[in-house]
């Protein structure tokens, strides 16, 4: 990961090691999703830009090319490129009313597949900090008060440059401003961050990671893809992934270290509080492609012999999740399940009314062993938000939401277009 | 009889649109005699006589072009000047310009609460009571959005002024030693620490660093368009002119009924009712009341319009959420300057025997010793094609922008060596 002002002032080096001037500006290509660097801007009056492809590494303050100095096909500026430092750092980012709100104070750059892609703005403090070369200092401070300085991204994916405004303000091309498209948020929404991170290499995704506050990083783990999430906490100390696990409900916490060597997953379930890691030992324990692989333990079950109001009020105790709370089960000592209920009908209610008579009784479930298809299959034919599921003796076990069960059987492509329901 | 309706309409509509225009010269003018263009003036006047009238012409010349940069500024780029700075010299050098801009603000609200005092002081209210009482009434004005309506009454105050301009007449100055004051850079003082110092403040306080900011972002805020430029340039220069007419009678009134008459140790601790004795021509016995009145009005109006402007420059500048439409917890950044300044303000004036006036002064030195740093700032951008576009300066305005920082680095070389131990130009 790299920062734009990182890299403005950096001595370019050719590859004899002679010195070819320095980096004024980096020119970008703009292009969906993320801009692509097209190459460095070494004289900003003569407009002599070298090209990104002579280009070998970026290492510390140093630009590395990988040909000789007079070798370099250097070429004058074009005007559908932009330029960063002059035309993007800095500058006012506008939401779809048109209010000002955040201005970008750096740009960050990153490495993908030998191409520099511009991949987020730093909107936040660090930003400042860095170009004002007290960042490290910034932090000290914070960590002092016991506090982080949260790096604060927009991506670039939401940002799309405005068209440059009419020429008579003032001379053309002046005026690249940007507009935050589809969402109105400062801040970068935990799934956008999993974009970013999904494209970035083990390195940088600890350091994202890292800067993140928990239930933040819970949140973008969960929009990531099962792999990356694999390798995201296979590369983080154990300390850190318990305390980021333990904020995840503990079925995607089961696959997640389904797939991690068994005496690392060890180390991790060792380190989570008692209640959650005795969720995700149980769900474990289950085919990954059954519906005990898939279920989830958040749930909400209460007693047949609560009144409608008693009922309430064990909710209100408990503050489940949103996932879990669309369906309450009705079970009795054993957990044995005997009905369910839907927040609607215990409201309407009256306070005294057992709530044994107004449950629904026959309640559609599914086996631990029943297979993804079947629950899938279950889920439409009912018209379920989610499906119990209960062992050989009918003891309710969990939950599976119908969320999870299209995550199983539908393919990638058509997942990102479902809008989420839980 | 139809073309001769239609263009008598086109007149008028002309006439609409310099309507729709004007506003921030004009108010700008008026916050531009605030507590301390009273007390510098009045100090002029008192202490050098007609002396510094040369001065004060040529301030008005660079006071006409500053505040025409800025409204063309302001037009054509439709942003403000933290806006400007920000994009074009980056973190680094906007935190300097800014760190600037709050220290010089920073006293000037200072001066806008001493003048507060002190005009209450006149109507026999402590100080302890007044400056409290307004800090807080200020706060609230401000943070309830009700700042627009008090800026008409507090403008209406302003109207005060014009009483100088009567009493400046009514005490027959004499015409030739105006004239020769206004002309003539007199040898005889003019080489002192003392007139160096109040040079300073008379060009800290006429072409305010404040001013450059609050006037650019009025500007731009009204969203005029290109080619109203033209009314907006009117309103500005008919803005400086006024300013300075008021600024002028304030001088020539002090002087005729001042000048001479105060030992050096009264000069260097004036009070605000020996410069309320400038309108005895007018308004005799109640001369301190009618004084204490304006004083007060044009304190509160620059003390509410400081603070907040400050506030302003300084969000926008770092990208911060700005606004008194938000909560506190939404743009912290925001109501922490803006509260900061104001409670600063007060509290330096409410240290036990600060001597008001002098602090007054003060004020303006400070104002006077950063001025050159924001005029150099406006001027790299206004002679960016990349910013203006072919509306950059013309060699006019550059030359007396240019000279403007000339003469302020002039006058502070010449303080600092008058200031020296056993120099030639102490006294």
């Amino acid at each position: 990961m790299l920062f734009l002002t990182e890299v403005l002032g950096a001595e370019v080096v050719d590859v004899r090691q002679r010195r070819s001037g320095r980096v004024r500006d980096l020119a970008v290509r703009i292009q969906e999703p993320y801009p692509v660097v097209t190459g460095l801007v070494v004289s900003r009056s003569r407009e002599l830009v070298i090209p990104w492809s002579s280009v070998r590494a970026i290492a510390g303050r140093e630009v590395a090319l990988r040909v000789a100095r007079d070798e370099v096909e250097k070429y004058p500026a074009s005007p559908d490129e932009v330029w960063l430092a002059r035309d993007v750092l800095d500058k006012q980012i506008v939401d779809l009313d048109g209010r000002r709100v955040v201005r970008v104070n750096d740009l960050q750059l990153t490495e993908v597949r030998g191409e520099l892609l511009l991949v987020a703005a730093d909107i936040g403090i660090r930003g400042i900090l860095r170009r004002l070369g007290v960042e490290g200092l910034g932090k000290a401070v914070a960590h002092l008060f016991g506090r982080t300085l949260p790096m604060v991204l927009v991506a670039w994916n939401v940002v799309a440059p405005l068209e440059p405004q009419a020429a008579e303000t003032a001379s053309a091309g002046d005026e690249l401003r940007l507009r935050i498209s589809g969402r109105r948020i400062a801040k970068l929404h935990p799934a956008d961050i999993a974009d970013i991170v999904e494209e970035l290499g083990a390195k940088d995704r600890k350091a994202v990671f890292e800067a993140l506050e928990e239930d933040i990083a819970a949140d973008t783990l969960e929009e990531m893809e099962l792999e990356d999430q694999v390798s995201v906490i296979e590369h983080m100390d154990a300390e850190r992934a318990s305390e980021i696990l333990e904020e995840m409900p503990p079925d995607e916490v089961a696959d997640i270290l389904a797939e991690i060597p068994e005496h690392r997953a060890q180390e991790i379930l060792g380190l989570m509080e008692r209640e959650e890691r005795d969720d995700v030992q149980e769900l474990l324990a289950y085919r990954e492609d059954t519906a005990g692989g898939l279920m989830t333990t958040e749930f909400v079950a209460v007693k047949e012999d609560l009144t409608a109001q008693q009922c309430i009020d064990e909710l209100r105790r408990m503050e489940p999740d949103a996932e879990s709370v669309y369906y309450v089960f009705v079970v009795d000592d054993q957990e044995h399940l005997h009905g369910v209920l839907s927040l609607r009908d215990l409201i309407v209610a009256p306070p005294e009314k057992p709530i044994r008579e107004i449950m629904i009784r026959n309640v559609v479930t599914v086996r631990l062993d029943a297979s993804v298809e079947e629950v899938a299959a279950v889920l439409s034919k009912y018209n379920l938000l989610a499906v119990p599921v209960v062992d050989a003796e009918d003891r309710l076990q969990g939950i599976v939401t119908v969320d999870d069960a299209l995550d199983e059987v539908l393919p990638d492509s058509v997942k990102r277009k479902l809008p989420r329901v839980f | 009889m139809l073309g001769g309706l239609i263009a008598r309409l086109r007149r008028f509509r002309r006439v609409f649109i310099l309507l729709a225009v004007i506003g921030p010269g004009l108010i700008t003018s008026n916050a531009d005699n605030d507590a301390g263009g009273i007390a510098t003036y009045s100090q002029a006047g008192a202490q050098f006589g007609y002396k510094m009238l040369w001065l004060l012409l040529l301030i008005t010349i660079s006071l006409v072009v500053t505040n025409e940069m800025g409204a063309r500024m302001g037009v054509i780029t439709g942003k403000g000047l933290a806006d400007l700075i920000r994009e074009r010299f980056g973190v680094r050098g906007t935190t300097f310009a800014m760190a600037l801009l709050m220290v010089a603000n920073a006293f000037t609200t200072v001066a806008e609460f001493a003048g507060i005092a002190a005009a209450m002081e006149l109507y026999g209210i402590s100080k302890y009571i007044s400056v409290p009482v307004m800090a807080v009434v200020i706060w609230l004005l401000v943070v309830r959005g009700s700042y627009p309506v008090v800026e008409k009454v507090l403008l209406a105050i302003g109207l005060m002024y014009i009483t100088y301009v009567v009493s400046g007449l009514l005490v027959h100055p004499s015409w030739g030693d105006v004239l020769r004051g206004s002309v003539d850079v007199p040898h005889d003082v003019v080489v002192s620490n003392a007139y160096f110092l109040l040079a300073i403040a008379l060009i800290g306080t006429t072409v305010t660093p404040w001013m450059q900011f609050y006037l650019q972002a009025a500007v731009a805020e009204k969203g005029i368009p290109n080619e109203q430029l033209a009314y907006s340039r009117i309103d500005v220069i008919v803005g400086a002119f006024v300013t300075d007419f008021i600024a002028f009678f304030i001088v020539i009134a002090t002087a005729a009924t001042l000048y001479g008459h105060l030992s050096p140790e009264q000069l260097s601790n004036m009070q605000a009712g020996d410069y309320a004795k400038a309108l005895g021509p007018v308004a005799g016995n109640a001369a301190k009341l009618l004084f204490g009145a304006g004083l007060f009005g044009a304190s509160v109006l620059a003390g509410s319009v400081v603070p907040l402007s400050t506030s302003y420059a300084v969000t926008e500048a770092f990208g911060w959420e700005r606004g008194v439409g938000n909560r506190f917890s939404e743009a912290p950044a925001f109501f922490a300057i803006f509260t900061g300044l104001i409670a600063f303000g007060a509290a330096v004036v409410l240290i036990p025997g600060v001597p008001l006036v002098g602090v007054i002064l003060a004020s303006q030195d400070v104002n006077g010793l950063i001025l050159p740093v924001v005029l150099v700032y406006m001027l790299v951008l206004l002679n960016d094609r990349r910013v203006m576009g072919r509306y950059v300066n013309g060699p006019v305005a550059n030359a007396i922008g240019g000279s403007t920082v000339m003469l302020l680095l002039l006058l502070t070389a010449l303080l600092l060596v008058s200031a020296l131990p056993g120099s030639p130009l102490a006294g």
